[in-house]
């Protein structure tokens, strides 16, 4: 009979992780152990206890779902970022050759600018406020 | 590794990640939110896994798991009590007595320290080898078996105590 107990080899034999001979010496020493044999048994049904334990409630299909949506949000983020590139390129572009038109006195010039810029602020101002909505309304996935 | 076969994997994976990190984070709420930033960077970054390193699994749960721990550190997290865990209640279906073990597993796991709760998820709940958690876990292979061992008898006497 084995004196020494295997320990953490038992672990190992219970994982499959051991080499062939420190399975055989794991076989051997509980064979004589009865103290080891107990330990090994006790180690299996822990394992099959955690193994089976609900640690997690959520289901693969919620994942799937997520995905799904982080997809959908970084599709979305590229197409606001390509809308709002574009709108500021044209914003631009236009306000460049409303400045270099000779054709237009500097009075028309301001109040075209006015209007449009005046728009495209409070444009921007609803967005801004909207989006800060979305993002803090506690109540917004309420449904009436 | 085409983009559909990983967003499969994640898939399957996403219940093992959220037990890991529910064990570090101690909150399950945090813990999904903690799994589904992990999967976004990797969604966002496909080429970042490099199969020839190893398979997905490990790679992606010592993503997580360092995500988690940089939450940890960035909301300068408070020592996790027992009671801070989950309670992940059974279906309806599942039977009293049932329950009653799977709360005590949780309640036993709680207990432990969290680099013990880790190892005991990686390899009994998700089954990862052993040189998959030495990955994971940034140790050398040859230290998983011991600490593992360390880790299931600990569990197992906070069983005894927790019934």
């Amino acid at each position: 009979m084995a004196t020494e107990h295997v320990g953490e080899l038992l672990s190992g034999y219970l994982d499959g992780e051991l080499t062939q001979q420190q399975r055989q010496r794991v076989t051997l020493h509980c064979s004589g152990c009865e103290q080891c044999r107990d330990d090994l048994v006790e180690l299996r049904a822990l394992r099959e206890r955690v193994s089976g334990a609900p640690l997690s409630e959520l289901g693969e299909d919620q994942w799937r779902e997520n995905m799904n949506d982080t997809t959908v949000q970084l599709s979305r983020g590229i197409g606001w970022l390509l809308f709002i590139a574009g709108l500021l390129v044209a914003g631009f572009y236009a306000l460049y050759h409303l400045m270099i038109d000779s054709s237009m006195s500097f009075i028309e010039k301001f109040i075209i600018f006015g209007v449009y810029g005046g728009l495209a602020v409070l444009l921007f101002s609803v967005l801004r406020q909207r989006l800060i909505e979305r993002k803090t309304d506690k109540y917004k996935d309420v449904e009436i | 590794m085409k983009t559909q076969d990983m967003r499969e994997q994640l898939a399957q994976m996403g219940n093992g990640a959220h037990a890991l990190a529910t064990q570090i984070l101690g909150n399950s709420d945090d813990a999904a939110d903690a799994v589904q930033e992990a999967i976004a960077k990797v969604l966002g970054r496909p080429g970042g896994y490099d199969p020839k390193k190893g398979s997905l699994a490990p790679w992606f749960m010592r993503l997580v798991r360092n995500h988690c721990i940089d939450l940890l550190r960035r909301r300068r997290g408070e020592p996790l009590e027992a009671e801070s865990l989950p309670a992940t209640g059974p279906g309806p279906e599942a039977s009293a007595e049932a329950a009653q073990r799977d709360e005590a597993i949780r309640s036993a796991l709680a207990a432990l320290s969290p680099d013990r709760r880790e190892i005991i998820v990686l390899r009994d709940y998700m089954d990862l080898s052993y040189a998959e958690i030495a990955s994971v876990l940034d140790l050398a292979p040859g230290t998983v078996m011991s600490r593992l061992h360390r880790a299931r008898m600990d569990l197992k006497e906070t069983l005894i105590r927790y019934g």
